[in-house]
């Protein structure tokens, strides 16, 4: 079956491919969709999980009919009452709100169900992000922070925090609040990036401990390329930073200082990089539809590439 | 003794394999599923907690673990003493617990509270589903089939294998390949684990494992501790553990590694 080996290659932050799963949603939903007695007899957890994944899908793209015959079919086999399911009802009923009196009335509701059930997980997380979209972040942090309090091992709601906390402008707080979600999940090479461009941005905002900041934020990207080969964001952000650091001389100020590399690795870093982000780009422009989710990384790519290739 | 190398023949009615020992099997068989559907139907779901205290004193050990096992990977040495202090502090002074006012007493009887009694309740009926079942049936055995010798292995056996398989049957002189009723039984007992793997399932109750919830959010379920331990203990044995530890990054030299690795050329 098609459909299911479309669900296992998808991408969170990929809209092409959440649309073509949605173009499958009568396919998976069955001729009558409507019809979920049939369903919940043979249904698996797997199953359930495409449902779910659908259900998401069809919301993004705009779909909603569908995603209302998901939501039916998950709550007819699960209850009402799942939090789950009461989480992915909530998501249904913001993304189809019409505008923002609708919005704080779901806003309202999830007080509601919090005020009768502290610990419903997926609830607290909606209610965070419904609180970042309707533009009150610091209610939202406040929010996230009550969530880590009880539940400080969720690696999600701690990069969400950092998320939040960086469009604050507070750095050191988002590099905390990464460093934890690493903490539960330290071979993750995506969090290793994102972290090290968070230091290198806060190292660029002039702090005084910038070489040190800088520093780190080059072990970082090397972590996330010891632990992902050919990661674009890995290399691009080493290529960066490594150039920052060349032209700002922090190199070598004091040898003393274990994060901060020898201007010779740093040299040797920086042309390690380019020459590999060179090989990523080539490879990946060739197999142009492969690779149509992260286009717009490619492009940054290319253009950090010519930049540099014009300053030397 | 018996005569070696000469072989035993005992004449047996054939209606035996069909009254004795085709129903033994077919019933062990049939109370398996029936205990397997009967666990899934009794099973309790552990509790979620219920307060975000409860929740914070449920998770506050594993981040702690979290940070033994992974602090290398991550953190250079300033975070890393920061929350470690941070970690230990909290452990020792109590912040992390429910309730830090019943601190340092003794844990609750697990009779009288509420949670330990449905855990031990839990506990008790899994046993009755698997004890009842078995005497029953092996009551029903002795009563009716005792002392029949219903099968002949068609290989050797030490005699060492007369103990099991032969029990019921007070026979010196019978050969080892002879098995009796109630052995029968016993070799059901311990033998049909794969037959209920294949008909149920890998995962079925009826070798004990529990069933898990599907649409469950494993995080919020996990529960470290085991009713009846006393958190605080564990907190503060956490908090030795933690101040023990030595910090070493391996973020240390990773620029030269990776050039060293992955990059041997570029120079």
């Amino acid at each position: 079956m098609g459909a299911s080996a479309d669900i296992r290659d998808i991408n969170g932050s990929d809209l092409i491919s959440a649309l073509h799963l949605a173009q499958q949603a009568p396919v998976i939903l069955g001729p009558n969709p409507m019809n979920a007695s049939s369903a919940s007899s043979t249904g698996t957890a797997e199953e359930y999980g495409r449902i779910e994944q659908l259900l998401l899908a069809c919301l993004r793209t705009g779909d909603d009919q569908s995603a209302q015959a998901c939501l039916d079919r998950l709550s007819h086999r699960f209850g009402p009452s799942n939090e789950r399911v009461m989480g992915l009802r909530g998501l249904y009923q913001e993304a189809t709100a019409k505008d923002r009196a609708a919005l704080e009335k779901c806003l309202q509701e999830y007080e509601k169900i919090l005020s009768e059930n502290p610990v419903n997980v997926p609830i607290m997380k909606r209610r965070v992000a419904l609180l970042r979209s309707l533009d009150r972040p610091a209610d939202a942090i406040f929010a996230l922070i009550q969530l880590l309090e009880a539940l400080p091992t969720d690696a999600e709601a701690w990069c969400e925090l950092a998320d939040l906390y960086q469009t604050q402008g507070l750095s050191s707080q988002a590099i905390f609040s990464l460093e934890e979600a690493l903490l539960i999940a330290p071979n993750s090479w995506n969090i290793h990036a994102r972290l090290g461009e968070l230091l290198y941005v806060s190292s660029s905002s002039g702090e005084d401990d910038a070489s040190r900041l800088a520093g780190k934020s080059v072990q970082h990207f090397c972590r996330s390329i010891e632990l992902c080969d050919d990661y674009l964001r890995g290399f691009y952000g080493l290529a960066l930073a490594t150039s920052r650091m060349i032209e700002n001389e922090h190199a070598g100020e004091r040898p003393s200082d274990p994060p901060v590399p020898s201007r010779i690795t740093l040299d040797r870093l920086k042309r390690f990089a380019l020459q590999r982000l060179g090989e990523i780009v080539q490879s990946r422009s060739v197999d142009d539809q492969h690779w149509a989710s992260s286009r717009s990384e490619l492009i940054a790519a290319k253009e950090l590439l010519n930049r540099l290739a014009q300053a030397q | 003794m018996a005569v070696q190398g000469v072989e035993q023949t005992i004449l047996r009615d054939p209606a035996l394999f069909y009254w004795i020992l085709f129903p033994i099997s077919v019933v062990m068989i049939l109370t398996g599923i029936l205990r397997h559907y009967a666990t899934v139907l009794m099973n309790t779901p552990p509790k979620p907690p219920s307060t975000l205290a409860e929740s914070r004193e449920r998770h506050a050990l594993l981040r702690g673990v979290n940070l033994r096992n992974h602090a290398p990977a991550v953190l250079d040495r300033e975070s890393f003493e920061a929350r470690k202090n941070y970690l230990v502090a909290g452990f020792r002074d109590g912040s992390f617990l429910k309730d830090p006012n019943n601190r340092g007493q003794p844990p609750a009887n697990p009779m009288t509270d509420p949670q330990g009694m449905e855990a031990m309740m839990g506990m008790l009926k899994g046993n009755m589903m698997m004890m009842i079942p078995q005497t029953l049936i092996m009551s029903w055995i002795n009563a009716f089939f005792s002392g029949f010798v219903i099968l002949k292995l068609p290989f050797p056996l030490t005699i060492r294998f007369k103990s099991m398989l032969q029990s019921g049957v007070m026979t010196r002189d019978l050969d080892v390949r002879w098995v009796s009723s109630l052995s029968w039984y016993f070799l059901n007992l311990m033998g049909l684990q794969s037959v209920f793997g294949f008909i149920l399932g890998s995962d079925n109750a009826a070798n004990q494992m529990a069933q898990q919830m599907g649409m469950a959010n494993p995080a919020a379920m996990m529960n470290p501790m085991q009713p009846g331990q006393d958190p605080d203990k564990l907190f503060l044995n956490e908090a030795e553990n933690l101040e023990v530890m030595e910090h070493f990054c391996i973020l240390d030299g990773v620029e030269e590694r990776v050039l060293r690795n992955f990059a041997p050329e570029v120079k």
